[in-house]
């Protein structure tokens, strides 16, 4: 672990405070907001219904009233054709309803009574009646007191109002029921209003007149005025077709068209923006009146807010009730309440993140101690078994194994640089990249003569004969052990040999730390191996010239053969002896008695090969490549020590020869060893000995030939003591060829060469199926 | 021993060695006993002069560079000569003294031998020499006597040699489809041609 414990404790620990703290005060924060916000709509929808209901209380005395005059009228309990009593009905209907602005009848005939509130004229009524008498037109104007008298009358004649036009005459009568104008701005107060009208039917069922009552509406925006809506909420209706026909500053809902006159406001120009904002776009896409509790959400200028449209009081009724609050009205104190609850978060979050440094560097000062302490160990500085100070049950435990473990590293070690520096063998340890030496212990030095300081800048290589230096591969490159007897060369520029081993130690990982070689001075063994090498050559040599059998087989032919004349010779002189008479006794005794000496040595010749023979193996085939083979291998070391190359040429597909192996063995060795012999004086030329075979007829052709000097032709070469070797017994050749012919062969030497000897001899080829060997043979000889 | 060699001018000596000395120790020894002798230094020189009427004996050396002995003796073998072979060797080996004597050589002496043991050897090579003359001599004769028959006469000398045992001169007559008489009579001639007095003579001297 690269990171700091005490940073990541602290770190985890802060992180996972603030996270934990945050995630309560989210979670809280949204549940009680989506609650605040539903209880926010629960009660902007009772502040709607509540409208609702007391716009339907403000209007609905007033439905009573106007219905209350029509039937009246209609039922002739006032003669509506009476304008004094109509007045005076239409008066109380004033008086008992604050909210009616005027009552009036008008008839079928165009008359008309009108009572309207006026305080700002003489009286506080005004009442204006239309009359037509006898085709004449009367209008009349009465200010009257809160006690009927009057105030003050007036003539008219320029009047020219006529009922039975006005819409809401028309409509009432159109209906034949209750109708409700929309609202509109009344002339004469200039307050908004509404004008509810019924129809005054004759017993026939027509239209005798009808009955208006014009109620003012702005009593309305004063209510809307009183609601408390949170702390900024409104309500307003909204009529069908999109005026503002109530609103809690009922100034706005006024505005003056280009040619003077009043109208209601449009909800898509009344200026309160939110309004516009909440309902402006539901009213211009042809909403209104809406068809149920239609509740939204909207920003405007980055404050959210919550806002409802309720459906229409009644049929006749088209409007709709419209209520929206800013959120923050209802959320604000939980919205401030979460900033606090953040601030307390990192607040808390703080003060964990420095309980959780304080308890880290509690915990991770005995494991840097531990860590410095490990460090000071591995650096030697202090030793591993020294009481180390107090610290957590674990720790103990791995620095208890640590120390066993670093106890048992430098024995080993220790054990290691004893046995590397007190070998017996020169021990190095080379470099795997340079091969230059890292180490050498003191045997390595004795042996080639160079110091450690001497080594240091050398590489292995440097120290061998440059001959032998193709034995040496380092062996983390051929990832093998190198063992090999090589020559060397001590400081001293004496030669040495050394036996060289080699291995590679690799880490766990498999690269090559370092070759180790070994290496002894087997120099003095050498020069034993060679001195034995050159007595075993002398005492073959001395064993073959000593070969009993071939000798004793020479020497009994060749002395037989001058026996047998001495023997002849002496019988014969005694038979002459003998003929002539005048025998000299004594003579004849010398006489025979050379013969019988004669046969005596032939009989000890004869003795004595009878013994040799026992050694003489049976004739068998063989190939001679095989045995020419063998032949070759005891020659080896005598030829390449007297520099002679020896070439062999024989065919593969030779058949067997006929004879006695070993004689025949014998035979080539001597003719080999002669030419090795011959040229070994001569060090001028190639020394090549060339040994050839072939088939010739029944027989094997094998020539010996070399590049020696040649034969001396005073020799007689096969005469038995003659010899051209001063070392020689001038036996070899004629033992040679007596063993030859005893094997069926024969053997010479082929004269007329300028350079260099050649040897012949034969042996008999063994009878293969398909030719008859015997005929062959005789042909061969006749 | 002596008067022998001398009475019988046809027989000589041939001697053949590659070594000098002892060709004229034995040329001399041998010529003082009074036999003709005639020396040779290899086999091919002896075969130059050699002809097959030559009687007589042949010392032969076993070991000798070129043809051997033994090569000159399944030789001459081959030729049809019947010159009996007394073999002188310095070698001496036992295999090749069998096979020398299986193919039909009088003797086989080792060199040093004693000159009486080489004129024994020589005088039975002669006496064997005498003795094939005599054969052959013999042999012509009776060749010359038989041819004296007539076919019939040789035709019942065939059936009597062939089946002495159905010789009565009935069993032959019913043979050849003749009458007994006739057989009687042939049997007569032939007795008197061959100068035979029985039956026994008569197949000893066909079965030679």
């Amino acid at each position: 672990m690269n990171r700091s414990l005490g940073a990541l404790l602290a770190i985890g620990l802060a992180g996972l405070q603030l996270l934990a703290v945050l995630a309560v005060v989210f979670s809280s924060y949204v549940t009680s907001e989506s609650a605040l916000i539903h209880h926010a709509r629960i009660l902007l929808r009772d502040v709607g219904v509540n409208t609702i209901e007391h716009s339907k209380g403000f209007l609905s005395p007033a439905q009573g009233a106007a219905e209350l005059a029509a039937r009246l009228a209609e039922n002739r309990v006032i003669a509506s054709d009476d304008p004094a009593l109509l007045e005076q009905l239409l008066f109380q209907q004033l008086q008992i309803a604050p909210q009616f602005a005027g009552a009036y009848y008008g008839a079928e005939n165009g008359d008309f009574v009108h009572v309207l509130r006026m305080p700002s004229g003489p009286g506080v009524y005004r009442t204006k009646i239309i009359t037509h008498v006898n085709g004449k037109r009367r209008v009349q104007l009465i200010w009257r007191n809160d006690d009927f008298s009057i105030a003050q009358t007036q003539e008219d004649p320029t009047d020219p109002y006529d009922p039975r036009v006005r819409p809401w005459y028309v409509k009432s009568k159109a209906e034949r029921g209750t109708i409700w104008t929309d609202p509109y701005i009344f002339f004469t107060s200039q307050q908004p209003g509404i004008t509810l009208a019924a129809p005054v039917l004759k017993d026939d069922h027509s239209v005798r007149g009808a009955v208006g009552v014009d109620i003012e509406i702005s009593m309305i925006s004063d209510f809307l005025s009183r609601l408390n809506i949170g702390a900024h909420g409104k309500a307003l209706i909204i009529n069908h077709n999109g005026d503002v026909i109530a609103h809690p500053n009922k100034n706005l809902i006024k505005t003056e068209d280009d040619d003077g006159t009043l109208r209601f406001a449009d909800i898509g120009e009344i200026d309160d923006p939110i309004a516009r904002a909440a309902f402006g776009t539901l009213a211009a896409a042809g909403g209104m009146p809406v068809a149920k509790e239609t509740p939204s959400e909207f920003v405007y200028q980055g404050a959210r807010y919550v806002s409802t449209a309720l459906p229409i009081i009644s049929d006749k009724l088209p409007w709709t009730i419209a209520v929206y609050a800013p959120e923050d009205d209802f959320t604000g104190v939980i919205k401030s309440n979460r900033t606090q609850n953040i601030w307390l978060a990192v607040v808390v979050s703080l003060l964990t993140a420095g309980a959780g440094l304080a308890l880290a560097e509690y915990i991770h000062r005995p494991v840097r101690a531990f860590a410095t302490r490990a460090a000071l160990i591995s650096q030697g500085e202090i030793d591993a078994s020294e009481p180390m100070p107090r610290t957590f049950r674990e720790l103990e435990r791995a620095n208890a194994a640590l120390v066993r473990e670093i106890a048992a590293r430098r024995t080993a070690e220790k054990e290691y640089g004893e046995t590397f520096n007190m070998s017996s063998r020169g021990m190095a340890q080379l470099h795997p990249d340079t091969g230059r030496f890292l180490r050498a212990n003191a045997r390595l030095t004795e042996i080639t003569g160079y110091s450690d300081e001497d080594l240091a800048g050398m590489t292995f290589t440097d120290l061998l004969h440059p001959e032998d230096r193709r034995f040496w591969t380092a062996p983390h490159a051929t990832d093998s052990a190198l063992n090999h007897n090589m020559r060397m060369l001590r400081a001293d520029g004496a030669t040495i040999w050394v036996s060289v081993s080699a291995i590679v130690i690799r880490d766990a990982a498999g690269r090559p730390l370092h070759d180790v070689v070994t290496l002894d001075d087997v120099t003095q063994s050498k020069v034993n191996e060679q001195e034995i090498q050159r007595l075993n050559k002398d005492l073959s040599h001395l064993a073959r010239g000593n070969t009993m059998g071939q000798m004793a087989a020479g020497l009994a032919h060749e002395l037989n053969q001058p026996l047998t004349a001495i023997a002849q010779n002496a019988d014969t002189a005694i038979f002459m002896l003998e003929r002539e008479g005048g025998l000299d006794p004594e003579l004849r005794d010398i006489v025979t008695e050379i013969e019988q000496q004669a046969i005596r040595a032939g009989d000890i010749i004869r003795a004595l090969r009878g013994f040799i023979r026992k050694d003489e193996g049976a004739r068998t085939s063989f190939d001679f490549a095989e045995l020419l083979g063998q032949s070759l291998q005891l020659l080896r070391a005598e030829a390449t020590e007297a520099g002679v190359r020896i070439k062999t040429d024989v065919p593969a597909d030779l058949r067997q020869i006929v004879g006695n192996r070993v004689q025949i063995a014998q035979v080539l060795v001597n003719l080999i060893r002669n030419a090795i012999e011959a040229m070994s004086a001569d060090r001028h030329n190639e020394r090549l000995v060339t040994v050839s075979a072939r088939t010739d007829g029944p027989m094997l052709l094998v020539t010996v030939s070399d590049t020696g000097p040649g034969i001396d032709p005073d020799v007689a070469l096969f005469s038995q003591f003659a010899t051209t070797k001063r070392t020689g017994m001038g036996l070899g050749l004629s033992i040679c060829r007596s063993i030859i012919e005893g094997n069926g062969g024969k053997l010479w030497n082929e004269e007329g060469k300028q350079r260099g000897a050649v040897f012949q001899f034969t042996a008999p080829l063994a009878a293969s199926d398909n030719s008859p060997r015997d005929s062959k043979q005789e042909t061969g000889i006749v | 021993m002596i008067d022998d060699a001398m009475t019988d001018p046809d027989m000589t000596v041939f001697v053949v060695d590659d070594d000098a000395g002892i060709r004229s120790s034995l040329v001399r020894a041998l010529s003082l006993r009074g036999y003709r002798v005639a020396a040779f230094a290899s086999a091919v020189e002896f075969l130059d002069e050699f002809e097959l009427g030559m009687g007589g004996c042949l010392v032969l050396d076993y070991g000798m560079p070129g043809m051997n002995g033994l090569e000159l003796q399944r030789h001459l073998n081959n030729m049809g000569a019947q010159l009996p072979i007394v073999f002188i060797t310095g070698h001496g080996g036992v295999p090749e003294s069998v096979q020398a004597i299986k193919a039909g050589a009088v003797d086989f002496l080792e060199k040093p031998f004693r000159q009486a043991d080489l004129i024994a050897r020589i005088e039975t090579a002669f006496q064997i020499t005498r003795e094939l003359r005599q054969t052959q001599a013999r042999s012509e004769q009776q060749q010359a006597r038989f041819g004296r028959l007539t076919s019939r006469e040789s035709e019942i000398v065939e059936r009597i040699v062939e089946n002495p045992r159905e010789a009565s001169s009935k069993e032959i007559a019913s043979a050849l489809g003749i009458s007994p008489r006739t057989v009687d009579h042939h049997r007569a001639r032939i007795m008197e041609k061959l100068g035979v007095k029985s039956l026994a003579e008569l197949i000893a001297l066909a079965s030679r």
